[in-house]
């Protein structure tokens, strides 16, 4: 700490431009991915939000959940096969409606559910699904920026649907579309011939390979696997992983290659350090110290610039940071500026007393 | 033999591999007493910085012994030579070698806290050095802002700091003009002669060596001591 803070405060230039290089690439790193989770929920909120970890889909579906099929005769056996409760059927299709009396259109990502189900969505305002009503929907908040509120109406026309909007919900949005919920018996009504497109099941109740024996043609895949397989999900969560990653190797190399070329300028006066009795341990510590302060530094300020950023952008732009992802990045970012610094820590293990003596700096 | 505080004993060091080694240093003995400002003079390649990094523990002889404050260091592991540096040797390096980033307090400050001995002693210590040695006023200063001068008395003081028996000084007057290098070498004299320690001073400085106890010549790895008159001879052979 002795050397550390004094170096600092005599550097104070050199340290301040690394250390804003450093800020700039964390706060880089958060808000993309801020900007992933962002996506990830406008693109599976409602899916993540399904208190179930596991999916009964059809085999040939490939984990496509809007490919999948599920008759009522296989909804029928893997019922009795599983304790009440334990699974339930959902229906799911992409829908353009408007508000009854305009010509807007608007797409929204339907899902019928069982309304005494653990799918059923919390309201927020206005009342809740029932299995019992007719033509009644509960529907995203989001959807009250186009200017629905409750008692609207809104109407399919390729279905010739028309729903009554009883409730809002929040955060349930799937494919970057907000989500309307309609129980069963309105989904029977839509799809004509009836059919599921998945049973969410609640796997600790149950053995999956006893469904699997027993119901044809069906497959259990968990959330991540039906998250993933969303269309579009994967190459846009891939892409902002691999920006993140490169980040994170830059800013590996970035601090590595700055200490590195910091301590080889600064070998003669280690000499001297080692000479007047320092050990190799010190000067380390007194290195790693360094770059720990300056990281944890940069994280902070980032981590603030970054809640600044997220009050600051307009809501409908899909970012969210999550504190769990934030400290792990920020883990991960101190993590890689230490391995970075073993370069340097070499380079001061070599250097010898010796170089103190009989020379002219 | 009590009141050596170093004692080389048929130090030799060589170079390289054993069939083809340069011998840096050939079974050289001598003492240093307490009190005592030793010179050691002689070309370059002689086997001066050879000798001075033996006795500051910063090498270690191919042969002989060294013992430094009754102690034998010759076959010290490098962590425990570190320590000994720590506690018993002070240095004075050519041109100082301060460290940029502190300030002349910090300098002296840096080796108590080395020594994990950072107490209000060693805050007392440190202001009475600088008070003996004229910094005072310059304590809150950077290195380079200092003279030439003033640098390296900042680094004596340094070298005082953690009260060693033995100080080293590598060319102390090779960056300053006679005057004061002629007062820098004084206020080392001095100190030694004060505390009842030893130094041995490494120079091409000719006009400071009276200032010395005795003279030592260092050619192709061989020791001979030099009385003042033949270092005056030698003087007006240059």
């Amino acid at each position: 700490m002795f050397l550390t803070l004094r170096e600092f405060r005599y550097s104070k230039l050199r340290y301040f431009l690394i250390g804003c290089i450093m800020i700039l690439i964390a706060w880089l790193v958060f808000i993309i991915s801020g900007l992933a989770q962002g996506l990830a929920a406008d693109n599976a909120a409602a899916i993540d939000k399904m208190k179930v970890d596991r999916f009964l889909i059809q085999s040939d579906a490939e984990q496509k959940l809007n490919r999948s099929v599920i008759t009522p005769k296989q909804w029928q056996n893997v019922s009795a096969l599983v304790p009440k409760n334990a699974a339930t059927p959902f229906g799911q299709k992409m829908l353009s409606v408007s508000k009854n009396g305009t010509a807007h259109k608007q797409d929204v990502a339907l899902f019928a559910i069982d309304a005494a189900s653990s799918l059923a969505p919390k309201v927020l305002e206005g009342k809740s699904l029932t299995n019992t009503t007719k033509g009644e929907v509960v529907v995203n908040q989001s959807l009250k920026e186009a200017g629905i509120q409750l008692g609207d109406f809104i109407q399919d026309f390729e279905t010739d649907q028309k729903w009554k909007v009883v409730g809002f919900a929040n955060g349930q949005s799937y494919s970057h579309a907000p989500v309307i919920f309609i129980n069963l018996n309105d989904w029977n009504r839509l799809t004509k011939n009836l059919y599921y497109n998945a049973i969410a099941l609640q796997v600790n109740q149950i053995d999956p390979s006893s469904i699997t024996g027993k119901v044809k043609d069906v497959t259990i895949i968990n959330k991540d696997q039906l998250l993933q397989n969303i269309p579009g999900f994967k190459e846009e969560q891939g892409s902002l992983t691999m920006m993140i990653t490169f980040l994170f190797v830059i800013a590996s190399f970035v601090q590595a290659v700055f200490f590195y070329v910091m301590t080889l300028q600064k070998t003669h006066q280690f000499g001297v350090l080692k000479a007047i009795g320092a050990n190799t341990s010190y000067l380390a510590r007194s290195l790693i110290t360094q770059v720990g302060l300056l990281t944890i530094i940069a994280i902070l300020c980032s981590l603030v610039f970054s809640y600044l950023t997220q009050m600051l952008l307009p809501s409908n732009i899909p970012f969210q940071l999550n504190i769990d992802t934030d400290i792990q990045f920020s883990a991960l970012f101190l993590g890689v500026s230490l391995i970075g610094s073993l370069l340097s820590l070499y380079q001061i293990a070599k250097v010898d007393a010796l170089e103190a003596i009989g020379r002219i700096e | 033999m009590m009141d050596a505080k170093l004692i080389f004993d048929q130090v030799s060091k060589y170079y390289g591999e054993t069939d083809q080694a340069v011998t840096a240093l050939n079974h050289i003995s001598f003492q240093v007493h307490t009190g005592e400002f030793v010179a050691i003079v002689g070309p370059s390649g002689s086997g001066k910085s050879t000798l001075l990094s033996i006795a500051g523990l910063l090498l270690s002889p191919s042969k002989g012994r060294v013992i430094l404050d009754q102690l034998e260091v010759n076959d010290l592991s490098s962590k425990e030579m570190s320590r000994v540096r720590l506690n018993k040797i002070g240095f004075v390096f050519q041109s100082s070698n301060l460290i940029p980033y502190l300030t002349v307090r910090d300098q002296l400050l840096f080796v108590a806290e080395l020594a994990k001995n950072r107490t209000d002693q060693a805050d007392q210590q440190a202001k009475r050095l600088l008070d003996r040695l004229g910094l005072t006023h310059r304590q809150e200063v950077y290195p380079d802002q200092l003279s030439g001068g003033e640098r390296q008395r900042v680094a004596i003081a340094r070298a005082w700091m953690n009260d060693p028996e033995l100080i080293l000084a590598d060319e102390p007057t090779a960056s300053l003009d006679s005057k004061r290098g002629r007062d820098v070498v004084e206020m080392l004299a001095d100190e030694v002669r004060l505390r009842e320690k030893a130094a041995i001073m490494v120079t091409h400085d000719e006009r400071v060596l009276d200032l010395c106890d005795r003279v030592l010549e260092i050619k192709d790895g061989q020791l001979t001591q030099l009385s003042y008159k033949q270092v005056c001879t030698t003087d007006k052979n240059d």
